[in-house]
């Protein structure tokens, strides 16, 4: 009798958790079937106690079993509901991540200023101090103190702005060899980058503003050797690669001996190209070693110290890396042009 | 500087070896840079002397068909020029030939007729600029090759990079600097012995000041016969860019090209008085120049004058009055020495360059004088053959001076290189370039300096190791690695936060600018700046562009303006120099960040709160106020004050429409100097509460021109001991409010170090603050 009841019992139940439709409609069968309270389960229970005592131990276990097979078959069939629900709200979250994020994208730094920076930090990584001076300088730190004395011709080689009061638009950034040299003493090690002015008319490749960086160092003993060491370790920085570089003789009132120094033609490796007009080189940096006469001028005795100084054009070298072939786009403020450095 | 190999090999001993290419990059690696190489007269290998045997016309054409003896055979060919004529020397050009500038020329039909080659000018053979017939030749024989034209190149050499060497501005100089490097000598063309011998100076020279001219030498000639020189003279003067004019020019001219001596012929019958003055201009005094220019002196030129007046500006350019003409026949032959800073100051304020003012202004050489004068001799007996010296050298000179000797220590030498370097090979390079070299003693020379190294360029040891290094090469010169002390440099801190602002600024999505320091009165005057308050430029490039930047806000509008013409939306910022008059001393240079959001749509109340944005991110915690009073170029509603530390520090203003017609443009200006002054506050940490904080909200009704800032500050005041924050929630304005009222909320966090605070606890707190508020005159909601 109960054996054949609770066989009944496990197949209307099974059958019916297998219909339920919802986690709702499963939930009423749970409570009809298998409920603490007045469930058929339960009702079920209440038999056993008329089941002879010879048939309890086997009705008892065959009970549970039942129990059990119920139990797990509401649980699975509850989680089976639970997945498919979650499974229902991620396919609605399908989302487009090709639109662009909300908000503004990054601005770009100015072509010079990225240049600029890593020069800054190569220098400063070899025990380079970085100095600035003034756009508006006086004609003796412009000229007088780099043994540029009035009348001197190479000042012909340098159109100056001159201002109201004697004053001048610096001409390089060597004034601030001077400037660097007081304040510090020796031995020191610097560099200046900062804003030029020549009295250029404007076009594609000329601009009567543009930017250089100044390095000086003065030691005890500095020498040629030295000099040839910084530079090539400055271009591979800059360049990234190793490079050739030649020094041939040029002349800057400021250093004595004066170089030009050359870089081997990076584009056609020095067998001759349009960039380095066939010869192989390509000019790049003048620099020397520091004439006695503007050491002594920054307070410092030329028979105890010697120094090399070399001057780089940002302008010319923020153009070669990006290939900008007109040096107006640099400070015309042209978003167009700026964002591309992004 | 052009320079002629042919030239340079004239004055080295044997010639030269090396080809022009590889001199130039010689020239270029160790003396000076070389801008190109140019063939010049290549065809002078083909062309040959001819006689015109018969010329005719060819009818229906104005040429001339003419037979030639080549002296090979007999040609015929087509000739246009006008002096081509039977029995006529010329100069023909052979089919298969190549003229300079690339023309090649063959045989062709030329006015129905078969010509071979052509009879060539002077300017088609680039010996001069004459184009009116074909040359004239004398006194030579058909098929010859013409006398002294060869082929040769042109050696460019860069002018800046002569600055230093007067010497370099003449084929001699540059003959020594070859000789040095390819292991030659050079030739002096020199003879002093062409100088006349002791006799009675012909006339007097006057000079003034020694120190304006050192010296100052010359040579008078009779029988002069004025003409044109012979062609080799003209073709070595055009073919180094100087214009062949007449025999005595062209002496003058190859001289200075030579020596390099400038020097200049006056007709001597045209000078009054038999003394020659070398004075300082009086102010007014005027001269016409060979140029036919009317130079107005001051009393700062030096000339040379006659009894009647100048007659040269010294150093710089001859008179036109007393020039050598077709019918001059006595000369006076000027070879002088002046100081390179008067020549340069006289030259630059009459805007006059010439060939001798850019040689003297290198600071030549006195000695050169009289030399150049026995080369003078030798050349005019030669491009103007009868001519004679009358009496004997007039020369008016200052002491010469003896260059001084330099110490120049070997074991110093090498410091100073990098490298070792033998003192026989240093002696060996000194010698070649003219040095002086005795061992004073071990390990120590005395140089003795060349005197045409001497005026300006050598004098101090230093100078030495130039001309060692680059004999040497410097590629001979391993790179070395310094000792130094591995320290880490002390840091700029300007450029350090300029740099840190410049990254924050991109990361907010603005866009760095860098525009000029150069402004004009307009821009200056539409910002409401007064122009006189700014620096001038004397010598603007253009009259756009005289004035020095006080503000970046001008540039800013700029890119403002331009970029509205191509985009929707922008934003922009510059870090640069705001430049301050300062009476006596430099001016004030303040460092400024300027940016601006610009959007062509909208209220523009998006662009400010962005501009606020970044103003907050480069001065984390700055307050922004309502500008007490809107300058004219701010929007008259919109104008603020930024405020960090308790110091205003800059400004956030949108532009008023009077400017910025299109869209709208927020602007934030900082002073940087005052931020960087100011500082960023030391953090430091407060420990974390230990009991939960709680919060309420209050709602304040106020009039529309009431800010949120200002309540929030009150708040905060009346908040009580447990305050910890309060923070703008939300606003509202519309119904129930009237419509001049707005209601603002904010959200308060009060909390006890010591406990949990009880909900009646927090009540009166809010009770409280609400009672103070309404105490301070506002209206609260709820």
């Amino acid at each position: 009798m109960m054996e054949s009841q609770l066989a009944e019992l496990k197949a209307s139940a099974l059958a019916r958790i297998a219909a339920a439709a919802s986690a709702a409609e499963l939930e009423v069968i749970r409570v009809e079937v298998a409920g603490r309270k007045g469930s058929q389960l339960t009702e079920l229970s209440k038999g056993m106690g008329k089941v002879p005592p010879v048939d309890k131990g086997r009705i008892g276990k065959l009970f549970n079993e039942t129990k059990t097979a119920i139990e797990s078959a509401l649980d699975a069939r509850q989680a089976a509901f639970a997945d498919a629900a979650l499974n229902a709200r991620l396919d609605a979250e399908w989302f487009d991540l090709t639109v662009p994020p909300p908000g503004v994208r990054p601005g770009a730094l100015h072509p010079i200023t990225i240049i600029q920076k890593e020069i800054e930090d190569l220098f400063t990584s070899m025990g380079f101090t970085v100095l600035s001076g003034p756009e508006v300088e006086t004609e003796f730190n412009n000229f007088d103190a780099l043994n540029i004395p009035p009348d001197h011709p190479a000042r012909d080689m340098q159109d100056t702005f001159w201002l109201e009061g004697g004053h001048l638009l610096r001409t390089h950034t060597s004034p601030v060899q001077v400037r660097g040299m007081q304040r510090l003493g020796p031995p020191l090690r610097m560099i200046a980058p900062g804003r030029v002015f020549r009295n250029e008319e404007v076009d594609p490749s000329h601009e009567h503003t543009f930017y250089q960086l100044e390095g000086m160092m003065v030691d005890r003993e500095v020498s040629v050797a030295y000099l040839i060491y910084y530079m090539k370790t400055l271009l591979q920085g800059i360049f990234k690669r190793e490079v050739t570089v030649r020094l041939r003789p040029g002349y800057f009132p400021f250093v004595e001996p004066g170089f030009e120094l050359d870089i081997q033609c990076l584009l056609c490796g020095g067998k001759g190209c349009p960039v380095c007009k066939q010869s192989g080189w390509v000019e790049l940096l003048p620099c020397g070693l520091v004439h006695p006469n503007v050491l002594r001028l920054g307070g410092i005795d030329p028979e105890q110290w010697n120094g090399f100084a070399f001057g780089l054009g940002l302008t010319r070298l923020a153009m070669m890396r990006y290939a900008i072939d007109d040096i107006r786009h640099l400070q015309g403020g042209d978003l167009r042009f700026l964002r591309q450095f992004a | 500087m052009k320079f002629s190999t042919n030239w340079i090999a004239e004055l080295t001993d044997g010639g030269l070896a090396t080809p022009a290419a590889g001199l130039a990059q010689l020239i270029t690696t160790k003396t000076a840079e070389q801008e190109g190489v140019e063939a010049v007269g290549a065809h002078f290998a083909q062309v040959r002397a001819v006689r015109v045997i018969e010329a005719g016309p060819i009818p229906g054409s104005h040429n001339q068909r003419a037979r030639i003896d080549t002296g090979a055979g007999e040609v015929t060919l087509v000739c246009g020029a006008p002096n081509c004529r039977a029995g006529l020397l010329t100069a023909w050009v052979p089919p298969g030939t190549t003229l300079d500038g690339g023309r090649a020329i063959g045989v062709a039909i030329v006015s129905g007729v078969e010509s071979h080659g052509m009879l060539a000018s002077g300017a088609e053979l680039g010996i001069n600029k004459d184009d009116d017939g074909v040359v004239e030749l004398t006194d030579i024989a058909p098929g010859s090759p013409l006398d002294g034209l060869r082929p040769d190149h042109v050696i460019e050499v860069d002018n800046k990079s002569l600055t230093h060497r007067p010497d370099l501005w003449g084929h001699l100089g540059m003959a020594r600097e070859v000789a040095a490097i390819t292991g030659g000598r050079v030739k002096d063309p020199v003879d002093p012995a062409r100088l006349p011998a002791a006799a009675p100076a012909p006339f007097s020279v006057e000079v003034a000041d020694h120190t304006l001219c050192p010296r100052y030498s010359a040579l008078l000639f009779e029988n002069v016969k004025v003409g044109p020189s012979p062609l080799w003279v003209q073709h070595r003067l055009q073919s180094i860019g100087l214009n062949p004019i007449n025999n005595i020019v062209d002496v003058t001219n190859l001289l200075l090209a030579e020596l390099p001596q400038p020097t200049h012929a006056f007709d001597a019958d045209k000078l009054q008085g038999s003394t020659i003055f070398v004075r300082r201009a009086r102010a007014g005094e005027q001269i016409e120049a060979l140029n036919q220019e009317i130079y107005t002196l001051d009393d700062q030129a030096l000339v040379i004058a006659d009894a009647a007046g100048p007659v040269a500006l010294a150093g710089v350019i001859g008179g036109l009055d007393s020039g050598v003409t077709g019918t001059t026949t006595r000369i006076v032959f000027e070879s002088a020495n002046f100081q390179a800073s008067s020549v340069r100051k006289t030259s630059s304020r009459l805007k006059v360059r010439t060939d001798a003012s850019m040689r003297f202004e290198k600071a030549q050489d006195p000695h050169n004088t009289t030399r150049a004068l026995a080369r003078a001799v030798a050349l005019l007996e030669a491009v103007c053959p009868g001519i004679r010296l009358v009496g004997g050298l007039i020369d008016n000179s200052a002491p010469l001076r003896t260059p001084p000797a330099i110490e120049l220590p070997l074991d110093w030498l090498r410091r100073k290189l990098g490298r070792s370097v033998e003192a026989s090979e240093v002696r060996a390079i000194l010698e070649a370039l003219a040095f002086g070299v005795t061992e004073a003693a071990p390990g120590v020379f005395t140089v003795t300096v060349p005197t045409w190294r001497a005026t300006k360029d050598i004098s101090i040891k230093e100078d030495l190791v130039e001309e060692v290094g680059r004999m040497l090469g410097y590629s001979s010169i391993p790179p070395t690695a310094p000792a130094v002390p591995a320290t880490p440099p002390p840091a700029d801190l300007e450029r350090d936060y300029l740099h840190r602002l410049r990254s924050i600024a991109t990361q907010q999505g603005f866009h760095e600018v860098y525009n000029y320091s150069f402004v004009n009165e307009p821009q200056v005057r539409e910002l409401g700046l007064d122009p006189a308050a700014h620096v001038r430029v004397l010598n603007p490039i253009a009259s756009d562009q005289d004035l020095l930047r006080t503000t970046l806000l001008i540039g800013i509008l700029r890119n403002v303006r331009e970029n509205a013409r191509h985009l929707e939306e922008g934003r922009f910022f510059e870090i640069g120099y705001e430049i301050h008059k300062r009476a006596g001393e430099l001016p004030d240079e303040t460092p400024h960040l300027a940016a601006a959001v610009y959007a062509k749509a909208g209220d523009g109340t998006a662009g400010l709160l962005e501009a606020k944005r970044l103003a907050q991110c480069l001065a984390p915690g700055a307050d922004v106020q309502v500008a007490a009073e809107a300058r004219a170029i701010e929007h008259p509603r919109r104008a603020y004050e930024i405020v960090w530390r308790g110091e205003t520090v800059g400004r956030i203003f949108e532009f008023h429409p009077k400017l910025v017609e299109v869209g709208r443009a927020a602007i934030v200006d900082l002073n940087l100097a005052v931020l960087q002054r100011l500082g960023q506050p030391a953090v430091r940490y407060s420990p974390l509460r230990r009991f939960p904080a709680s919060d309420f909200d209050v709602s304040v009704i106020t009039g529309l021109h009431t800010t949120a800032g200002e309540i929030q500050a009150q708040i905060a005041a009346h908040a009580g001991e447990l305050f910890q924050s309060v923070e703008y929630v939300t606003q509202y304005r519309g119904a129930p409010l009237p419509p001049d009222r707005k209601s603002v909320s904010f959200r308060v966090t009060i909390a006890s170090a010591a406990h949990t605070l009880s909900n009646d606890k927090i009540s009166a707190s809010r009770e409280a603050l609400m009672a103070a508020l309404r105490t301070a005159g506002y209206e609260l909601r709820g």
